[in-house]
């Protein structure tokens, strides 16, 4: 039967306290939308849920003068609501904006989606084409580890037992890059994707000065087509250009064939998207 | 024809209010005093033998009442070709095999139970083809039949074969010729509400099932031939309604779960309630029946057709529900869709470790017509005709005899084809293969009644009180379609009332008559045929109650009227005006004479009448009330599969425009027309309600929807992975109501609940090929495949 | 079996629940405040049919921890009508447009459709259609039911 003890820290250190008293035992829970799931459908069975809910200084969006630092306890639906994030980090905006429904978007947080690690989470792609950072808090002080070396597989990350992913930190020259998110799914809404194409360029006139393509679903982690990238860069912002870096992005991926569709299917989509969400990005910059 | 007060008006469903306030009580919401909740232990194999259950665990469970395996209960079998037990003990034929069941004092204590119940199985090798189920050498699913004889192949031994006309004279008449193979897979009901029961046994062995079934006297009759052969002689049966969430076709049999509830019931003396979870109710309930077809269709030089044959294998799955009968439904389309003389269709049903199947809106029809239309537009493609122009020349008219003796009355069909094409500027869309398409099907259904029991009668009790409250009586039951608002607007405008005045009770065998069920889309013709003739015999007692009350009324009030002012000028009334029925009329519940409707002394509440007639002093008092059982005449399909079966029927077309992606595959409906020949639209919103639901079920079926089986088992059993549409996922439905007066029902109506969903997938497929010059052949119709097609279309495959 | 004790509002009504720590939203609601309105369509947050309404924000109840409804403010269908028994606007339109069939997708609707207008009081068709995404329905192909929706704006924008 499930049992477990509701935990409801009101701070870090406490979290930290719980964490070293359950060991394994425990798991942290924000919004709930996938761990109340897990544990409904006997995938975890743990002895306690640490709330980080009650943490509420750890949702936050803002634009420092260094970085932009999103709270890792942020809704999706805050996300989508942000003109800050619709205008400056835009594929963050589509990939939240996208996340299940209204009822999942208003609970979940991107803290979740990250440490969650599935490699359909829609803020993956996007936040790895925005170059962003996890900011990692132990009993013993904190680490920062970007997101190229946060996930180690499915459903897994560097994230050790003891420590809460705090925040994600986006370098401030991100904000000049244009970025657009494409998920691909079968339905409009309350949908994982069968693939996800986070695009980002910056522009010089009508030449990429520098590029960021992630993909998600496409490998066992959420990858960046850094072969495309490199492509990219220095070449005019233009449909042939942008259809050959999307070949090479699909011949960088590795997606295998799942119960939502096959292997073939996701590269074309790979080859499709990459331009398609390229000049996304490229329109969003000429248009803010 | 006057104008009608109430029929054909958007009257609104405010009896319903309990189902926007949270108070309509579902199966989900009900309780019993002491109730118990049961949960089912299932196989973990597709196709094993059972070598031992070790329930012991389980029993000693704190808060445990009983657990059941197959040992501890009477092998009784059950399904229409009691193919299955209850629980089954020797051996598992599917994933969904119920192998124990618990009782306890909360749903987690009793699925706690099911996991400490330990079975032992040994694996046996498993089938999940239905045509390598047919070889030789396949694992026989079933070894013994119902009487205990034994089997040798895995095809039922059903007689689906039908034969009219003369296909070879038609072959050679033929000037073109097409041959097609199509196929369609499982689909899931998707009710909201999930499935469950709640049996109560009192101490003299008489059951109550709280059951969302929407056949509750076959229900009842069903168990009754249980309670035969499990020693309960003598007890009664009473099957209830609460509200149901959803039917779509999953409450039309006698499910193993409700046999499990009852045992369960009897052996704690408790109410027990079963209640499915999501997860069950796609993979423990069975889904749309899926089909192979070859069909095979000619016409001569002018576009006529001479013949059409086909022939299909149905995974029939595990055990046998009414999936197995659907070839019954399949022959309509395959042998009255458009005129078609010379008629051959044959179904094989196999047995496979596979999930067997049971009704979903259609029965049959979507799976066939989908084979039907798809062939349909090929030969129109293989004669240079255009399809809408083919299927015009084709078209069913009134007063037709189609090659399965089905009499086609009202006929709407011309006039939808025509109407969708000229909607969808089918012209001017048409032959473009420029990634934008059109495509268009068509459909007949029963709409009048379906004869597939030897009765096909609905019993209706209409009574009238003294305060002129109507309370009807129905043996029906309502999924939510409306039924309750639409008979009320029939009720008030045949005996004058208002729908305000009328309440509906149905739902329970108790006090409804009998009826064959809501099924087949019979319920608004059926019972409202039902209702017009109880609502003949109610408005001739009240009438003849207001001759004979009446003048004694009226001269009481004037008397009154004089003693309260002496100069009151007595009226000069004739009081032989009101002195026949045949004088008197009921509006807004008001009776008043026919030759003189305005005068206030002859007109009256109808409770004012029923009052004085109730409340006599003496020997004399009266009740109005009245019953009819309406059994519509038709027949039975004779052993050839022949027959009139239902009064009138349903005639639609859907036409759809799509956008194909030809980098992705992704089909877009742009916009999708469907015209329905209702006959008469008693309430237009609820009919549009209808075609707009059963529309984005046929889009879903044509595009999104499949459960994946893997070996017998279901992959995707939850709403991400079964594709079901969302609000975001906006398809464009337009309806456009067609109305033929269809004599023989009520008001003129049809039917309407299946018809909406059957064409919608081939009118889908037809618009693709249009719009890229690829056919797709099993639906779903997916972007894989979509893209796949096109892949090899350019590499000239 | 750990139980815990949570004090919110519910339905405009200060409340206090005992209940085991394990239970979500939806069971407190409807085993402990006996308020059946709000269904179990499937338990894992993919059906809405459980949506209630908490702190303005529409919110899957089936897969929300109990734990955490302290010192919320919780409206449920039941909160709908007011007080005095009359009828919200879109409880009124759901009726009067067919925007309720078999009814058990009902009050999830209601509610993600009540923190939409409450949010937005003039959406479009879009805005209602993404707001009422995570709610499905079988019944009714959910055009009556923006139609419904978009009828009870109206309603609402007139009153005030």
């Amino acid at each position: 039967m499930i049992e477990y003890e509701y935990l409801k820290p009101k701070n870090l250190e406490e979290v930290f306290s719980y964490l070293k008293s359950f060991g394994e035992k425990a798991t942290l829970i924000a919004g709930g939308t996938d761990v109340m799931v897990n544990i409904r459908n006997k995938k975890i069975a743990p002895e306690a849920l640490i709330s980080l809910r009650n943490l509420e200084e750890l949702a936050y969006i803002k634009k420092g003068e260094d970085a932009y630092h999103i709270g890792a306890l942020t809704t999706h639906r805050m996300l989508e609501t942000s003109s800050l994030v619709a205008r400056e980090l835009s594929a963050l905006h589509d990939g939240a904006s996208q996340v299940g429904s209204v009822q999942i978007r208003n609970v979940a947080t991107i803290g979740g989606n990250i440490c969650n690690a599935a490699p359909s989470a829609d803020t993956a792609g996007p936040l790895l084409a925005l170059d962003a950072a996890v900011v990692l808090k132990g009993p013993n002080g904190s680490r920062k580890v970007p997101l190229t070396e946060f996930f180690t597989g499915p459903s897994q990350t560097v994230r050790a037992h003891d420590e809460v992913a705090v925040e994600f930190e986006i370098p401030l020259r991100m904000g000049e890059f244009g970025s657009a998110y494409h998920k691909h799914a079968r339905r409009k809404a309350m949908d994982l994707p069968i693939l996800g194409v986070a695009v980002s360029l910056e522009m010089e006139g009508e030449t990429v000065k520098d590029a960021r393509i992630a993909l998600s679903v496409a490998a066992p982690t959420p990858i960046r087509a850094v072969k495309a990238e490199e492509f990219l860069r220095g070449k005019k912002g233009e449909e042939e250009v942008f259809e050959e870096a999307g070949k090479i992005a699909a011949e960088e991926a590795s997606p295998r064939d799942s119960l939502r569709g096959k292997a073939w299917y996701r590269k074309e989509i790979i080859a499709t998207f990459v331009p398609k969400m390229a000049f996304r990005a490229m329109e969003r910059l000429k248009n803010r | 024809m006057s104008e009608y007060l109430f029929v054909g008006k958007d009257i609104p469903r405010t009896a319903e209010v309990d189902k926007v306030t949270g108070r309509a009580v579902y199966i989900n919401d009900l309780k019993r005093p002491g109730m118990l909740y049961g949960k089912i232990k299932y196989s973990e194999y597709a196709h094993a033998r059972i070598r031992h259950i070790d329930t012991s665990k389980a029993k000693r469970l704190p808060g445990v009442k009983a657990v059941i395996t197959g040992y501890d209960i009477p092998d009784v079998r059950v399904g229409f070709l009691k193919d299955q037990t209850v629980l089954k003990k020797d051996k598992v034929r599917q994933f969904r095999d119920e192998v124990a069941a618990v009782a306890a004092i909360s749903p987690e204590i009793a699925e706690e139970a099911c996991d400490l119940i330990k079975v032992e199985y040994e694996e046996l090798p498993g089938v999940f083809d239905p045509f390598e189920a047919m070889k030789e050498d396949a694992p026989l699913i079933h070894e013994v039949d119902a009487r205990g004889r034994p089997i040798r192949t895995n095809v039922l031994p059903l007689p689906w074969k039908f034969e009219a006309g003369d296909i070879e004279a038609g072959r050679a008449k033929s000037a073109y010729v097409v041959e097609d193979k199509v196929q369609t897979t499982w689909v899931n009901q998707c009710c909201m509400g999930t499935s469950g029961c709640i049996a109560e046994f009192d101490m003299n062995n008489n059951l109550t099932l709280y059951n969302q079934t929407n056949v509750i006297f076959w229900d009842k009759r069903r168990i009754l031939e249980y309670f035969a052969q499990i020693g309960l002689k003598n007890s009664k049966v009473r099957v209830v309604n609460p509200i149901v969430g959803g039917s779509f076709g999953t409450k039309l049999d006698t499910d193993i779960y409700e046999f499990i509830c009852i045992q369960l019931a009897l052996i704690t003396r408790k109410p027990v309630k079963i209640i499915f979870t999501r997860e069950e109710e796609f993979f423990a309930l069975p889904p749309r029946q899926p089909a192979v077809f070859e069909i095979e269709q000619g016409c001569d030089k002018e576009g006529r057709l001479t013949f059409r044959r086909a022939t299909a294998v149905l995974d029939n799955g595990a055990y046998t529900s009414w999936g197995a009968t659907t070839p019954s439904v399949m022959m309509m389309p395959i042998s009255s869709l458009y005129r078609v003389p010379n008629v051959y269709f044959e179904a094989k049903c196999v047995y496979t470790n596979n999930i067997y199947c049971q009704a979903m809106r259609g029965y049959g029809n979507p799976q066939a017509t989908f084979a039907v239309e798809t062939s349909m537009d090929r030969l129109a493609e293989e004669a240079g005709i255009d399809p809408a122009e083919f299927r015009l020349i084709n078209t069913n008219k009134p007063g037709d005899e189609t090659p399965m003796r089905l009499k086609i009355t009202s006929c709407g069909l011309e006039e939808c084809i025509r109407g969708v094409k000229e909607k969808l500027g089918w012209d001017k869309k048409r032959g473009k293969r420029n990634g934008r398409g059109v495509g268009m099907a068509s459909l007949i259904h029963v709409a009048g009644g379906a004869r597939v029991y030897k009765s096909d009668g609905h019993g209706m009790i209409i009574k009238v009180d003294e305060h002129g409250h109507v309370d009807v009586m129905s043996g029906g039951t309502d999924q939510g379609q409306g039924s309750p608002t639409a008979l009320a607007q029939i009720i008030a405008e045949a005996l004058g009332f208002r729908p305000d005045d009328i309440n509906l009770v149905f739902g329970d065998t108790a006090f409804g008559l009998w009826d064959a069920g809501t099924h087949a889309s019979r319920h608004t013709f059926i019972a409202g045929n039902a209702a017009l003739k109880a609502c003949a015999k109610v408005k001739r007692q009240i009438l003849e109650l207001a001759v004979e009350k009446m003048p004694k009324i009226i001269q009481q009030q004037i008397k009154r009227k004089k003693r309260k002012d002496p100069d009151f000028k007595e009226p000069d009334l004739d009081f032989d005006l009101i002195s026949d029925p045949k004088n008197l009329d009921i509006k807004n519940r008001t009776v008043f004479c026919v030759k003189d409707p305005e005068n206030p002394y002859f007109r009256m509440d109808v409770s004012r009448i029923l009052r004085e007639a109730l409340d006599v002093g003496t020997g004399e008092s009266k009740v109005v009330v009245a019953e009819a059982f309406y059994d519509p005449p038709t027949e039975m399909l004779d052993r050839e599969f022949k027959g009139n079966l239902s009064c009138t029927y349903a005639f639609g077309t859907t036409g759809v425009e799509v956008e194909v992606d030809e980098k992705t595959g992704e089909v877009k409906i742009l916009q999708l027309y469907a015209a329905h020949d209702v006959g008469k639209a008693i309430n237009p919103t609820l009919i549009k309600g209808q075609i707009y639901g059963a529309g984005y079920m046929g889009v879903g079926y044509g595009l999104t929807e499949e459960m994946k089986l893997e070996k017998g088992r279901v992959m995707n059993p939850n709403f991400l992975d079964y594709k079901m549409l969302t609000a975001k996922d906006a398809i464009p439905v337009y309806p456009m109501i067609v109305e033929t007066d269809e004599k023989d029902g009520p008001f003129g109506a049809k039917g309407i609940g299946e018809p909406g969903l059957v064409p919608t997938a081939p009118a889908i497929a037809n618009a693709v090929y249009d719009a890229v010059g690829v056919r797709i052949t099993d639906l779903p119709i997916t972007p894989e495949k979509v893209l796949k097609a096109l892949k090899e279309k350019r590499q000239g495959k | 079996m750990k139980k815990i004790t949570v004090s919110f509002t519910l339905n405009g009504d200060p409340v206090t629940a005992e209940v085991p720590a394990t239970w979500n939203l939806l069971k407190t609601l409807r085993e402990y405040f006996e308020l059946m309105g709000s269904k179990e369509g499937c338990g894992v947050g993919e059906c809405g049919a459980c949506t209630v309404i908490i702190d303005g924000k529409a919110v899957n109840s089936c897969i929300f921890p109990t734990a955490e409804v302290e010192g919320k403010n919780v409206v449920t269908v039941e909160g709908l009508a007011s007080k005095d028994g009359t009828l919200h606007p879109l409880q009124k339109a759901f009726l009067e447009n067919n925007g309720v069939q078999c009814g058990f997708c009902t009050s999830g609707m209601l509610m993600s459709a009540k923190a939409l207008l409450d949010e937005n009081p003039d959406p479009t068709e879009e805005d209602i259609r993404t707001s009422l995404s995570g709610n499905l329905c079988r019944c009714t192909g959910y055009v009556q039911i923006v139609e419904s929706v978009q009828k009870a704006a109206e309603m609402m924008k007139n009153q005030s």
